[in-house]
């Protein structure tokens, strides 16, 4: 019997598509499709548009422009249902469409992921859950990439750290418990932060209470198998955001990072401006409503292969990989053309003849975004912030940096940019004095304007922005545990790699050309301490070196790191009844320690600049010999985000007119 | 020990068996004639009622009394519900063995545990007025049809949500059927109605005709899986269309004088006609064939059969299984035959039995296979031991065969033995028993009462036996007649620690008996805080209920629960229960910045909260739609912050907005086109609601160099952010003599190079050489590379000659051309002279 991959990318996609069908299925008929803007992305990762209409969508709208038009006699709206506001603009809608229109129409709300109490009593309150026959689509995790699983909450940040709601917390639990439920139990969650905390929490009450449920609608085989730790995977790493907001807040160097800081990636799809790809015709296939003329929707498909070559890549090398490719590509054409004499040579090379193509589309692509990006960083703006973040990283004075940031500001660089290296000063360094703090934020307002008083404050509610604990104000000096302390951390996880190799990368600083994430640097703690311990200590003898590194033992690093981090830490184990471990292990056979997975979660979300690495670290673990014995990484989170997004969700985006 | 073959009678080419399943089903003094009698899918329990439009003879006022009484199949008395609720238009039963019963007026009762307990609803769309006329039941809804010819639709029992159909024409209708929405081809339910002579098909969208004219056609019936459809004409004439009416099967003529009473199919191969004491089957190629009883029958089709009730009798008529045909035909040289007959002689220690065994060899597994599957079909406890030992006995001799099947059969043997006994009284076929699936069975036996049966059937087949367990607990709990401590006690002892065993269930159960204090005992024990909840909500225990809100992490609960305490409590207590709870606070806030700001200022008030006070009083500033109203609000969230020491910067620069705004709204009176104050000005500036960096760059760039110092000056705005700002309008501005003035001064706050800079990204590069000389920091080198990028590569050669660089200045004559290439050439002749 073959052992059964756990977070298996194509059967989540595959359960995910079929559940929704079957959703559309059930209305009988053409039908509208209303849906919530940030569903779109997810969806059309999941299903393309032709099949929609092959179900019968005719047009799609929009949730956010409430311009659904009565043109059917069914009305399907597909909308997440966690938040009151957008349950009463759904209802809003409803009572829109059966005043205006002049037909009857059948209503459905499909709620993502699941149908709620409350939604239930606001449609009550509005009238029309009467009206409307209700369901859910339970989508949970969306595969980026095959190792790579999203909830896509695009407001989890700010619901997390601006507004403290815990709703992100409860559902991501929901989607690893259904995990956990299909593969068994994860045998250790380990983890970092407040947030980790609380979801680890959850899980551990989840187990009891779906043991108590005994989940009587499935067949009993799998949920008593279901319970038990799980053979296949190894562990869950959780990660808070809060734990490393600096990672989020720095540039990142690697080409898909790049690109999501230019053109932000959604859902692997970036909307470029047409005259940088060329006037190709808009592909077909896409949910939403046309782009503008002027902007091109492209894939950036994490399954092509030229794509996957260059995405983990710093950037500072993707020009040379590309001309590589190019001349490969070129080469091999023409050597085929003259080479093939015989037929059965030439049906080869012809047979051969789409893939160059895809590839010389791809490799064309890629150039122009290439291209494009080089544009961007050439900029005053791109080197002068960099230069900035590169010396805060690396452990300089933050005062000295002072100047140019304000130069910056003078220049009316945009506000994200400026926010960015404010509070990375801040986050590394536990605070800002708060002489420089008032400084700053007066010239934030003066350069951006007085509403940015409330962006302010809300930084400093997500902890992105802090005096720095003195007596001035009357806050008690920092308390252990409520700041992240980089000093210390720099010296002991080695966060700074001063001779980075990007062309060949060794360590996991190439992704930001010195700096070492810290969450992968936890991660690293935990699934690769030999490693990561020779190299914050190079052992003295080279011959000793096999495994003997002291700081290898255990926990040490992680133990020693988590102390400057701030938020809680905790290390469960989950173990199952016995002879339930022993069924289970006969029933996939005993493959001992080798080839399982590890989850990582990033509560909070997660950069590509962070997803390459841990792509790094997962092929060191597949290497013959290494740590891993082939032990395989999936990263799970939230949702991706990016610097902009994280002070994004704090820009307040009102301003004075009239 | 009979023949199983006694039973079966040939139809055309088919043989068709009558199975006797039980006798002496009800009292004689029933009088079933007048009765409407109608059966739960998969030989579920029979409910009847008295057929209000035949006469009966009076009894006394107590059995005069109308009620449903639910039967199970051998006659035993499951439940008799009483009725005074108006004229019972039809009953019928939804899968799950739920009882439907529809009354004239469009109410509708689900009940849905064969206890009496039930779920209202109505069906709307008119039925009130125009009365429903009779309805039509598959397993998951109903369709009915009310005296305008109107059809509502129900769809499911959970939610139901009745719906109507297209409007077919008004005349009236003969008969009708619905094809259920999971056989019809649109998936979604479908309605046959037999109007005038012809036939219309309605669906939710349209109503069509089919265009006959044989009609009128007194009954129409449809099969078990939807692939044939019958009508019965007038003429006596029975006829056979394919489910999609594509093409006319079979006509067969039953020369009846009378119509019958009920026609339904039989399986999916015959139709039964049924008058009141015969039964004519119709089989495929008009082949027909009668049964006649001495009282009334009744049809009760199933899915693979039809059941016939009389008083006496409960018999089951279905086609032959084939393999059962195969088994037991007469003369059936099939291998299973002769496995059969093996296995008998082997019993009589014949040695014949291995020649038989021999002689089959070759299909020997095929033989088992299809003895294990006739036993299946076997109602006779004899013959099914014998098939199974034939099976065994041919397995025996096998090497190699997989005793799945083997082993699966006689589990569900034993299983349907049990549950067809004449006390419980489900007579499954083996087919049922596949499709209505274990669980099924499960929940049908609890919904019995048959508790001890239902545990050892579940355990017998792996099933979770929490269910049950739950069950029997409610039904203690609300008929119990012993003190509250002692019902507790008896049912946490039996059930604590079981997996799967929902507290919150019977908690619920005793509540909405009026046991209150048993029900908080109870839900002490539910090891799921979410599922507790609501309970604890209708049982007004709201504190509890918003701690276990927010121990189960549930989001969605803890609103639950906070919209709930919202409109319940005072405002004041409100906010006391949250204050306590962080996630409470939290939520309460984020919700209410997106609907209730009055919520949020009180709250903010009352904890004395004034930053966030004072920043919700700035984003409803930013919101008002009048400049005088934003000042209000500015100058209120100053005010806001007066008596706090810490929050003077706040308090500073708020106050800043304001002076920010007045300023701004001065400017755009000054500077309006109409005024002669600015005659430079082509176009008008907006000013309000500019930052202060911008105010200073616009006014700059139309030259109000004034204003721009005053704004300076009044907001302290650092000298270096100020050039910048000047440097940044001006060249915005194209104002070259401006900037060339600039240069002519001795300083610069920000150095001199980005004026070079900014001025060559604007293109002029006179302009911006003219500020090259003056970067004197810069290293020669970088001043040449400034000079070439103005196109003065003369000039750039001459740094390079100051700095004594030969390379740079070799570096530089190779970009030149024309005449600047001479000039360099001099200069490199000069060099290489110098240097020699």
């Amino acid at each position: 019997m073959a052992p059964v991959t756990p977070f298996n990318s194509t059967e989540i996609t595959e359960k995910a598509r079929r559940d929704l069908l079957l959703l559309l299925e059930g209305v009988r008929g053409k039908k509208n499709l209303v849906l919530e803007k940030a569903l779109a992305g997810p969806l059309n990762l999941l299903v393309k548009f032709s099949t929609l209409q092959e179900y019968g969508v005719d047009k799609p709208f929009f949730l956010e422009n409430d311009n659904a038009d009565s043109s059917q006699r069914n009305v399907v709206f597909l909308v997440r249902g966690e938040k009151a506001s957008t349950v009463v603009a759904v209802a809003d809608q409803i009572k829109r469409i059966r005043r205006d229109s002049q037909i009857e129409h059948e209503f459905s709300i499909f709620w993502v992921p699941r149908r709620t109490v409350v939604s239930d009593q606001l449609l009550e309150e509005a009238g029309v859950l009467g009206e409307a026959s209700v369901s859910e689509w339970p989508l949970f995790f969306v595969p980026l990439a095959n190792d790579v699983m999203s909830l896509e909450l695009d407001d989890s940040v700010s619901d997390l750290y601006l507004r403290k709601d815990p709703t992100s917390i409860y559902l991501a639990a929901k989607a690893l418990m259904q995990q956990q439920q299909k593969y068994g139990l994860f045998p250790r969650i380990i983890g970092k932060g407040d947030n980790a905390k609380r979801l680890a929490d959850l899980l551990i009450r989840m187990r009891t209470e779906v043991t108590a449920a005994g989940e009587s609608n499935s067949n009993s085989h799998t949920s008593f198998l279901g319970l038990t730790p799980s053979s296949t995977i190894d562990s869950l790493i959780i990660v808070d955001r809060e734990v490393d907001f600096p990672t989020v807040l720095l540039t990142q160097l690697t080409y898909e990072g790049l690109i999501d800081e230019v053109f932000n990636i959604s859902a692997n799809q970036i909307e470029v401006d047409s005259s940088v790809v060329g006037g190709a015709a808009p592909q077909q296939g896409q949910t939403g409503s046309a782009s503008t003329s002027m902007k091109r929707k492209v894939n950036v498909d994490p399954h092509d292969s030229l794509y996957s070559e260059l995405a983990d890549a710093n950037f500072a090398i993707v020009g040379n990989l590309l001309n590589k490719v190019a001349r490969r590509l070129q080469s091999s054409t023409e050597r085929n053309q003259l080479a093939a004499k015989t037929t059965a040579e030439l049906r080869e090379f012809v047979a051969k003849l789409p893939g160059y193509q895809a590839e010389q589309t791809s490799l064309k692509l890629h150039t122009s975004l290439a291209e494009e990006i080089i544009k961007f960083t050439r900029t005053d703006m791109f080197t002068r912030s960099l230069e900035v973040q590169q010396n805060i990283m690396s452990g300089a004075d933050p005062s000295t940096q002072h100047d140019l940031i304000s130069e910056l500001i003078a220049r009316d660089v945009p506000l994200p940019t400026i926010l960015r290296l404010i509070c990375l000063e801040s986050t590394t360094n536990a605070g800002m004095r708060p002489k420089d703090l008032e400084f700053f934020k007066r010239a934030i307002t003066q350069a951006y304007g007085p509403q940015h008083l409330l962006t302010l404050s809300s930084l400093e509610q997500m902890g992105l922005l802090s005096p720095r604990g003195g007596a001035s104000l009357g806050l008690p000096a920092a308390r252990p545990g409520s700041v992240t302390n980089y000093t210390p951390l720099r010296k002991s996880l080695r966060l700074w790699d001063d001779d980075v190799n990007e062309a060949d990368p060794n360590d996991v600083s190439y992704v930001f050309s010195g700096y070492a994430p810290l969450s992968v640097r936890l991660v690293q703690s935990i699934i690769q301490k030999q490693t990561l311990a020779n190299l914050i200590k190079p052992p003295s003898h080279p011959s000793a070196s096999a495994s003997a590194n002291p700081l290898a033992q255990g926990l040490r690093i992680f133990d020693d790191a988590t102390k400057y981090i701030r938020g809680a830490t905790f290390d469960e184990t989950q173990t199952g009844e016995e002879k339930a471990v022993k069924a289970r292990s006969m029933l996939n056979g005993n493959h001992g320690d080798a080839a399982k997975t590890i989850v990582v979660f990033f509560l909070g979300g997660v950069t590509r600049a962070e997803i390459a690495a841990l792509r790094y670290l997962a092929l060191k673990l597949k290497q013959s010999g290494g740590e891993g014995r082939g032990s395989r990484i999936i990263i799970a989170t939230t949702g991706v985000i990016r610097g902009e997004d994280l002070v994004g969700s704090a820009i307040e985006k009102g301003r004075f007119q009239y | 020990m009979s023949k199983p073959t006694a039973n079966w009678e040939k139809l055309g080419d088919k043989f068709y068996r009558k199975i006797q399943l039980y006798t002496a089903v009800f009292d004689q003094d029933l009088e079933l004639e007048n009765y409407n009698v109608v059966g739960a899918p998969y030989s579920g329990a029979v409910a009847i009622y008295r057929n209000e439009e035949k006469i009966h003879t009076y009894r006394s006022a107590g059995s005069a009394k109308a009620s449903i009484d639910i039967y199970s199949c051998a006659g035993k008395l499951l439940r008799s519900i009483g009725w005074d609720k108006g004229t019972i238009k039809d009953v019928g039963w939804g899968e799950d063995e739920k009882l439907l019963v529809v009354t004239e007026d469009g109410a509708v009762r689900c009940y849905y545990d064969l206890q009496g307990d039930f779920i209202p609803f109505t069906l709307g769309h008119g039925a009130e007025e125009h009365g429903v006329v009779s309805c039509k039941f598959y397993s998951s809804g109903f369709v009915a049809l009310l005296g305008n010819n109107h059809l509502v639709s129900v769809s499911n029992y959970n939610e139901p949500r009745p719906k109507l159909l297209a409007i077919p024409p008004p005349e009236p209708v003969v008969s009708w059927a619905i094809i259920p929405p999971a056989y019809s081809l649109s998936r979604s339910v479908e309605v046959i109605l037999a109007i005038g002579t012809t036939l219309y098909v309605v669906d939710a969208t349209d109503a069509e005709d089919r265009d006959f004219s044989a009609g009128p056609f007194r009954h129409i019936s449809v099969s078990p899986k939807g692939e044939f459809l019958a009508f019965y004409t007038d003429d006596g004439k029975v006829w056979v269309v394919s489910g999609d009416w594509s093409e006319k099967l079979s006509e067969y003529s039953s020369r009846a004088k009378t119509v019958p009473k009920d026609m339904q199919w039989c399986g999916s191969n015959a139709v039964a006609l049924a008058w009141e004491d015969e039964v004519h089957l119709i089989g495929p190629r008009s082949a027909a064939m009668k049964y006649y009883y001495d009282t009334w029958v009744h049809l009760l089709p199933d899915v693979d059969g039809l059941r016939l009730l009389t008083n006496d009798v409960c018999e089951y008529l279905q086609k032959v299984p084939d393999e059962t045909v195969e088994v037991f035909r007469l003369g059936s040289d099939a291998p299973a035959a002769h496995l059969l007959e093996a296995s008998s002689l082997l019993e009589q220690k014949s040695p014949k039995a291995d020649d038989l065994i021999q002689l089959i060899r070759p299909s020997l597994a095929e033989a088992v296979d299809t003895c294990v599957k006739a036993a299946g079909q076997e109602y006779n406890i004899h013959w099914q031991k014998a098939l199974l030992k034939a099976a065994s006995y041919g397995k025996s001799v096998l090497d190699l065969y997989s005793s799945d099947d083997f082993v699966d059969m006689c589990e569900t043997l034993r299983v349907l033995n049990a549950a067809r006994f004449y006390e419980i009284g489900l007579p499954l076929s083996y087919d049922q028993f596949k499709r209505l699936t274990p669980e099924r069975l499960i929940e049908r036996l609890t919904n019995r009462h048959e508790y001890l049966t239902t545990i050892r059937i579940a355990e017998y087949l792996h099933l979770s036996t929490s269910h049950i367990h739950v069950h029997w607990a409610q039904q203690k709990v609300r008929h119990s007649v012993a003190d509250e401590e002692t019902i507790c006690k008896l049912i946490v002892t039996k059930l604590h620690n079981k997996p799967g065993v929902s507290f919150e269930e019977i908690a619920r159960a005793a509540y909405d008996e009026g046991r209150v204090r048993l029900a908080t005992e109870l839900l002490n024990y539910e090891p799921r805080a979410g599922k507790q909840v609501p309970l604890l909500l209708g049982m007004k225990e709201d504190m509890i209920a918003l701690d276990k809100a927010i121990e189960s992490g549930d989001t969605d609960l803890i609103f639950h629960v906070l919209r709930y305490l919202r409109k319940s409590l005072p405002l004041a207590s409100f906010f006391r229960v949250i204050n306590t709870r962080p996630v409470a606070t939290a939520l309460v806030e984020s919700s209410a910045w997106d609907s209730d700001r009055d919520l949020l200022k009180d709250l903010y008030y009352q904890d004395d909260r004034r930053l966030d006070g004072c920043n919700l009083l700035l984003s409803e500033a930013l919101s008002q739609n009048d400049l005088h109203a934003s000042l209000d609000k500015l100058k209120l969230a100053s005010k806001y912050l007066q008596d706090s020491k810490d929050h003077t910067f706040q308090r500073q620069q708020l106050d800043d907005a304001q002076k920010l705004l007045r300023l701004q709204e001065q400017f755009e009176k000054d500077l309006a086109p109409s005024s002669s104050n600015a005659p430079l000005s082509s176009s008008v500036d907006k000013f309000v609601g500019l930052s202060a960096n911008e105010t200073i760059f616009t006014l700059i760039r139309a030259n109000h160099n004034k204003r721009a110092q005053k704004v300076q000056s009044e907001f302290k705005i650092p000298d270096k952010t100020y050039t910048w700002l000047r440097l940044r309008a001006l060249v915005a501005a194209r104002h070259w003599n401006e900037l060339e003035e600039i240069s002519k001064t001795k300083k610069s706050a920000i150095g001199w190079e980005p004026f070079f800079k900014e001025i060559l990204a604007a293109g002029n590069t006179r302009v911006a050489s003219v500020f090259i000389p003056k970067c004197t920091s810069l290293s020669p080198a970088e001043r040449a590379e400034m000079w070439a990028k103005c196109g003065l590569l003369v000039k750039a050669g001459e740094e390079a000659v100051k700095a004594k660089d030969r390379a740079l200045l070799e570096e530089i004559k190779s970009k030149a051309s024309g005449s600047a290439t001479v000039e360099l050439e001099r200069m490199l002749s000069m060099m290489g002279q110098g240097k020699r």
